[in-house]
């Protein structure tokens, strides 16, 4: 059989099963992160360290009761929550996680080449990008799917928030784009393969900010969590999910948490490549999880802002320096 | 193989997600369908290797029927089906007619004539981002021009019309500042 | 002259009020423009990064958490708390000190106290019906204010959920067991201040 179909099967269903439970386990460590930062405890009475809470959230999930509201448009609303949990595993999908490795299976003797990305479409980052928008259908389509006026509110916002940094990300990333002159996510990676001098954030901070604030608005965390802030919309779209459809919503959230971590460490932090005597997957691992830290302690640290600040911020300050940001980097391009 | 399979779901699918755009009464329903549909149109760029254009349809359409979604919002309760009000049905027969004559006749064209060529070869060494790139700056750069001028027209359009309260603050703490809601 | 001012200064104490900044909204769109970018730039957002990382840092390797895990720990009530009564008992003797006056049984404003005596062998008036409803106490403090016998007090038993309204009621149930005698503590006055109370004087935050 074909080593690269074995691998890359192999590896979906591994990427898959990890995440899904590293969703589960971003709640926990959410939950433990915020509760040390405001001295409290997190959850500490399942198992060793509350880790089994993941388990009794999981359970508590699955026989929960599953209302559909009685004027609901019931195919939507069933639907919503799985175009969340879909769209982020589909981005995921064309992420570079790691080196492409080989190895045998030792009975069989069967070569099997696990490469570093599933789906090796040259534009990789634009499909991820694509595939994260199309990920804001789910918000949208519960919250007006449930004839619910938070639901509403909650779906408005997320038209608003999403066809706003949908502008800045983009633009953010165009110019490390014409840097590395390719859409690739692995050209991106080798292109800063020499050490922490050549990653990209150096040559572009303010694309690196960008990018992480519009990162933030489109994975809905917290100086931009408008879409479910309780105390103005009770919880916005998912006021009336409950059971595992709110719980695919959460699964999805967090499976986009870390897709844009990963897309942070691949586009500006040197991504898989070996850092001295640092082995290229930890290198990744320890970026992806301090971008996850970060999500967790801005949350901890920072209020969030109102919807006309966020139209404000993105259309008046981040989309004009965005702007001026890829003319520059135009101008040094073509004269350097 | 594969591809046939592909294809023969993909059409099939994008034909009955339109057809539910054009002949459902539930908004909700149709801009679904049509938000689906138009994402699926991507998979057929895909299957023909044209991986950059399939992207940018993903991401354009995507972006467009939110802005639809929005519309959705402000003028029905989606969840609810529409009363339509029925126009002059000689008028919707000959509107529909004509257009549909039309596209019959553009989309059998190249069946007759068997003089088709390709206008612009593609570079056989760019990858696909590239040959879209070299396509549209050398041979139809004036188009491309030209739209991107009127996209910048409708931008400045935009602002100016939603911009005309934009310097009230609906925070400031002087009365004279805040918006009469009143008077609106 | 100097004199009168230092004592002045004592009395009152020295004040370090700080004036909050409370600047108006910014008008212009420059003026928002220059607010943000000082709030961007400034400190302002970078410590707020920094506050709650230094919490996590003690949180984990320095003070500790501030959670009392409740049904493991609980924190020491002040005195002049009103839970659930307590009888005391003579510490001489162990007998209860209840001398059934029926004076609480009077001043109860809502009636719930309910208690019955009569003579002992000794002719000495002993207490043979003796109970609260707690379904309508409503822990005002005059039946322990009223007591001559210092007999009735408030205990420090909080957690008054139970199956039945009765449970607590019955005078045995609160009269302190008589092994426990030794713990028995005097009630220490309403105006007492509770034993932790140095623990809780926090500076007021003034300016953030
Ligand atoms: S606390 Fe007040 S209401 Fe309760 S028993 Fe004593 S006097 Fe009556
Ligand atoms: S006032 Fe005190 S001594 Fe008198 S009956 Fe009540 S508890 Fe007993």
């Amino acid at each position: 059989m074909d080593p690269l179909l074995i691998g890359t099967v192999l590896k979906s269903i591994i990427v898959l099963s990890i995440v899904s439970a590293l969703a589960g386990f971003g709640t926990y460590i959410e939950r433990k992160v915020l509760a040390f930062m405001q001295r409290r405890l997190g959850p500490t009475h399942v198992g060793p360290f509350g880790l089994l809470q993941i388990a009794a959230d999981g359970i508590k999930l699955f026989t929960k009761e599953d209302i559909i509201p009685s004027n609901a448009n019931k195919l939507i609303f069933s639907v919503a929550p799985a175009i969340a949990a879909a769209t982020a595993f589909i981005a995921i999908s064309a992420v570079p996680l790691f080196h492409t490795f080989e190895f045998t299976v030792p009975v069989i003797n069967q070569l099997v080449i696990v490469p570093s990305v599933i789906a090796d479409i040259n534009i990789g980052i634009l499909f991820v990008l694509g595939m994260m928008a199309a990920g804001l259908y789910a918000p949208l389509l519960a919250g007006m799917a449930q004839a619910n006026k938070w639901g509403i509110i909650g779906s408005s916002r997320t038209a608003v928030q999403f066809l706003s940094y949908e502008v800045v990300t983009g633009l953010s990333v165009m110019a490390p784009i014409m840097l590395v002159g390719s859409l690739s996510l692995i050209d991106f990676n080798n292109a800063q393969a020499d050490g922490v001098g050549s990653w990209i954030v150096w040559q572009q901070p303010v694309a690196f900010v960008l990018f992480l604030i519009a990162g933030f608005a489109e994975t809905n965390r917290t100086p931009f969590d408008l879409l479910e802030h309780e105390a103005e919309v009770v919880s916005g779209y998912a006021t009336e999910y409950s059971g595992l459809r709110w719980g695919m919503f959460f699964i999805g959230e967090y499976a986009n948490m870390i897709t844009i971590s990963f897309l942070l460490a691949i586009i500006f932090c040197g991504g898989y490549s070996d850092i001295g005597f640092v082995a290229g997957w930890l290198a990744m691992l320890l970026k992806v999880a301090f971008f996850f830290f970060l999500m967790l302690w801005i949350r901890a640290a920072w209020p969030h802002v109102r919807p006309d600040q966020l139209m404000w911020l993105c259309w008046k300050v981040l989309m004009p320096i965005a702007v001026i940001n890829i003319v520059i980097t135009g101008l040094v391009v073509m004269l350097g | 193989m594969f591809e046939l399979i592909a294809f023969y779901t993909i059409s099939v699918l994008t034909i009955g997600l339109f057809l539910v755009t054009v002949l459902s009464k539930n908004v909700l329903y149709a801009m679904t369908a049509l938000a689906a549909g138009m994402s699926l149109i991507s998979g057929y760029f895909f299957m023909l290797g044209a991986d950059f254009l399939g992207v940018v349809q993903l991401i354009v359409y995507v972006g467009a029927v939110m802005a639809l979604y929005a519309f959705g919002m402000m003028f029905f309760d989606v969840t609810r089906d529409i009363k339509e009000k029925n126009t002059n049905g000689a008028v919707v027969f000959i509107i529909a007619g004509s257009v549909a004559v039309m596209l019959t006749m553009i989309f059998s064209m190249p069946l007759g004539i068997n003089s088709i060529m390709t206008l612009v070869q593609p570079e056989v060494n760019a990858t696909n981002p590239e040959a879209v790139g070299l396509v549209l700056f050398t041979k139809y750069l004036v188009p491309f021009e030209v739209a991107a001028v009127m996209l910048l027209v409708a931008m400045i359009g935009g602002i100016i019309l939603a911009g005309k309260k934009m310097d009230d603050s609906l925070t400031s703490t002087e009365d004279d500042k805040i918006i009469d809601t009143e008077g609106l | 002259m100097n004199e009168i001012r230092k004592e002045d200064e004592r009395v009152k104490g020295t004040q370090e009020y700080v004036l909050l900044d409370l600047s108006h909204s910014p008008e212009t769109g420059f003026d928002q423009f220059a607010q943000v970018v000082k709030r961007t730039f400034g400190k302002e957002l970078f410590v707020g990064l920094w506050v709650t990382l230094r919490e996590m840092g003690s949180t984990l390797f320095g003070k500790g958490k501030h959670t009392v895990s409740y049904p493991l720990e609980k924190m020491p009530i002040a005195p002049r708390y009103r839970a659930i009564h307590d009888m005391l008992r003579l510490l001489e003797s162990g007998n209860y000190r209840c001398i059934g006056c029926g004076l609480c049984e009077k001043i109860c404003i809502s009636n719930c106290i309910a208690m019955d005596t009569k003579y002992d062998e000794n002719q000495r008036k002993e207490v043979s019906e003796y109970t609260i409803n707690f379904g309508r106490c409503i822990f005002c403090g005059y039946c322990a204010e009223v007591c001559p016998e210092l007999a009735i007090v408030h205990g420090g038993r909080y957690e008054n959920a139970s199956e039945q309204r009765a449970s607590f009621s019955l005078f045995e149930d609160m009269l302190k067991p008589i092994d426990m005698l030794t713990q028995q503590k005097e009630f220490d006055g309403f105006g007492a201040v509770s034993p932790n109370a140095d623990e809780n004087i926090k500076k007021t935050p003034l300016a953030y």
